[in-house]
């Protein structure tokens, strides 16, 4: 892992960047939410596809190229949760200075 | 917490770009990673005892291909890459190195280089033995085509180090190890090469022999060129030590009474058994011969030449090769050399003379048997008897005047026969000669000294 983290930073840096956008947008944005099952079949797949790694089921580069989408999902995921956390404090605060003025 | 919770079901249209960015990151960064991880795990095998050694990575994932030479070198160079980090899984497809049987390995020389042939059993010893051949043959090629096998006897590096160090001595040839028996075949560079070898084999190690030994040397060598224009007999080529140097200098100053000795042997080992009992008796031949060449090579005795009558010719080709050692050839092209004219017995007499004053017709102590070493003088003295074919000859013996007079007497007219008897055996007419002894009454220097006692003892020819 540490040495997937050191070669690969850059990138991880990227996908932390595109989370941040993206849960920056996410707070404002008035696109429809993802059905609750949709929800669970999605999360189903990402526990088999991080099993498959941990498991070191999937042979080669292909192998590699599971662990590299897995280890760039999560910079991306706490991007977002950072992202949305921001921009739902700076909106809180912008309406709160609206409705005292 | 809530919150984030609602807001994480709309984070999903950054999956799109999130995919392109892993799809970049991928394409891009495969390569490089691969041959970080190939470059680190060779390098993670650069200490580990293995031939054959081939890293293939694939993704995370290394296959290691080599042939170890035990069982814990193929655990441990598994280990090491796996050690390496970012490797995910390793791939063991490492062997034991080929177990050979039998244990084979040669040294072969030719002119211009030396080639390591056969097993080696690691890889540092394959490279120690490359590097003695280099020292062993200062400046000299040598070329590796050795395989690494296992199943080397014990000793073996000793056994393998022992025969470069031997190489050197070989013209051309090979040294072979099969398990533990040893083959050599070829030339040696020098005499006495093959010896020199055989002794060093005796170091061998515990487990090894010599299943064979076809090392030759090049031939061992004595000439000898009788010169009658020049008055000379040349000595050239080997002789095994300073004690057969002095016999055969010795023998030949005595046998070439009128030529000067020109003595170039040098010593050298190598030298065929029963060389000396060989060389005299040659020597003894070619000293009968008018001119002549004798070669002694190895066994083979090549004598050629001009012999002064027809029955010394007989007389060389029947009993040279009866006696030198057994084992040895004799290949003699005896000519005879043409009479010369008829003289008067006036100079047949100036000539026995001249003849006598330079050489004494020699016997064996006390005793009327004439020495081998006067054969060439009494073939001259048949020669002049020869020219003169009309005359009468006395021949006259002295003794010197040591013992009693009547036994001198005694013994002086035997030796006359003695020589008489020579003379008719070379085909001359026995009326001819009569014999007369003095015995020691007609002494040409004191009898006090052991020169004139020398110089007393002697035979006579006179032409009646």
């Amino acid at each position: 892992m540490a040495f997937l983290i050191t070669f690969h930073w850059g990138w991880l840096l990227g996908a932390l960047a595109l989370g941040f956008a993206m849960g920056w947008v996410a707070v404002v944005h008035r696109a429809p939410g993802v059905p609750r099952l949709w929800m669970w079949l999605l999360s189903a797949l990402a526990a088999l596809l991080v099993a498959a790694a941990l498991t070191n089921l999937i042979p080669g580069r292909a192998g590699y190229w599971l662990e590299l989408l897995l280890v760039m999902f999560v910079p991306y995921l706490a991007g977002c949760a950072v992202g949305s956390w921001l921009r739902a404090w700076v909106v809180f605060r912008s309406m709160r200075a609206k409705a005292l003025g | 917490m809530r919150g984030l919770f609602r807001w994480s079901g709309k984070w999903w249209p950054g999956v799109i770009p999130l995919l392109v960015l892993w799809g970049l990151a991928a394409w891009s960064s495969t390569a490089p990673l691969e041959n970080d991880l190939a470059g680190r795990s060779s390098a993670a095998l650069k200490d580990a005892v293995l031939d054959k050694t081939n890293v293939i990575v694939d993704g995370r994932d290394v296959t290691v291909r080599a042939e170890a030479f035990s069982q814990s070198g193929r655990s441990s160079a598994v280990a090491a890459v796996a050690a390496v980090p970012g490797v995910r899984l390793v791939d063991d497809e490492t062997r034991l190195a080929p177990e050979a049987k039998p244990f084979a390995w040669s040294a072969e020389r030719d002119v211009v280089r030396v080639t390591l042939g056969g097993n080696a059993p690691l890889p540092a010893l394959k490279s120690k033995l490359v590097e003695a051949a280099r020292t062993a043959l200062n400046g000299t090629e040598v070329a590796d085509q050795m395989a690494l096998a296992r199943g080397a006897p014990p000793h073996f590096e000793e056994a393998a180090l022992l025969l470069i160090g031997q190489i050197g001595k070989l013209k051309d040839g090979k040294f072979t190890i099969s398990d533990g028996d040893i083959t050599l075949s070829g030339m040696a560079r020098e005499l006495g090469g093959r010896e020199a070898i055989a002794t060093a084999l005796k170091k061998l190690p515990e487990g090894f022999k010599v299943a064979g030994n076809e090392v030759h040397a090049p031939p061992y060598i004595l000439q000898a060129y009788k010169d009658p224009v020049a008055v000379t007999m040349t000595l050239s080529g080997n002789v095994p030590d300073d004690n057969i140097h002095a016999v055969i200098a010795g023998t030949s100053s005595r046998k070439f009474f009128d030529e000067k000795v020109v003595d170039n042997l040098k010593n050298s080992i190598g030298a065929p058994s029963g060389f000396v009992n060989a060389v005299v008796p040659a020597l003894g031949a070619l000293s009968r011969l008018s001119t002549g060449t004798l070669l002694v090579s190895d066994r083979e005795i090549k004598l050629s030449g001009d012999a002064l009558y027809d029955a010394a010719a007989a007389q060389i080709r029947a009993t040279l090769p009866k006696e030198v050692p057994p084992g040895w050839q004799v290949k003699a092209e005896i000519s005879v050399k043409p009479q010369a004219g008829p003289v008067d017995p006036t100079v047949c007499q100036q000539l026995f003379t001249d003849l006598l004053s330079k050489g004494t017709i020699r016997f064996e102590t006390g005793r009327a048997d004439i020495d081998r070493d006067s054969a060439g003088l009494l073939d001259r003295l048949v020669e002049i008897a020869m020219r003169c074919p009309t005359a009468n000859i006395e021949v006259a013996g002295h003794t010197d005047a040591a013992g009693e007079e009547v036994a001198n007497q005694a013994l002086s007219e035997k030796r006359a026969q003695a020589v008489i008897n020579f003379l008719v055996q070379a085909g001359l007419s026995a009326n001819r000669f009569t014999a007369a002894g003095f015995g020691s009454t007609q002494p040409l220097a004191s009898n006090d000294t052991s020169d004139g006692r020398a110089q007393n003892r002697r035979i006579e020819f006179l032409v009646r």
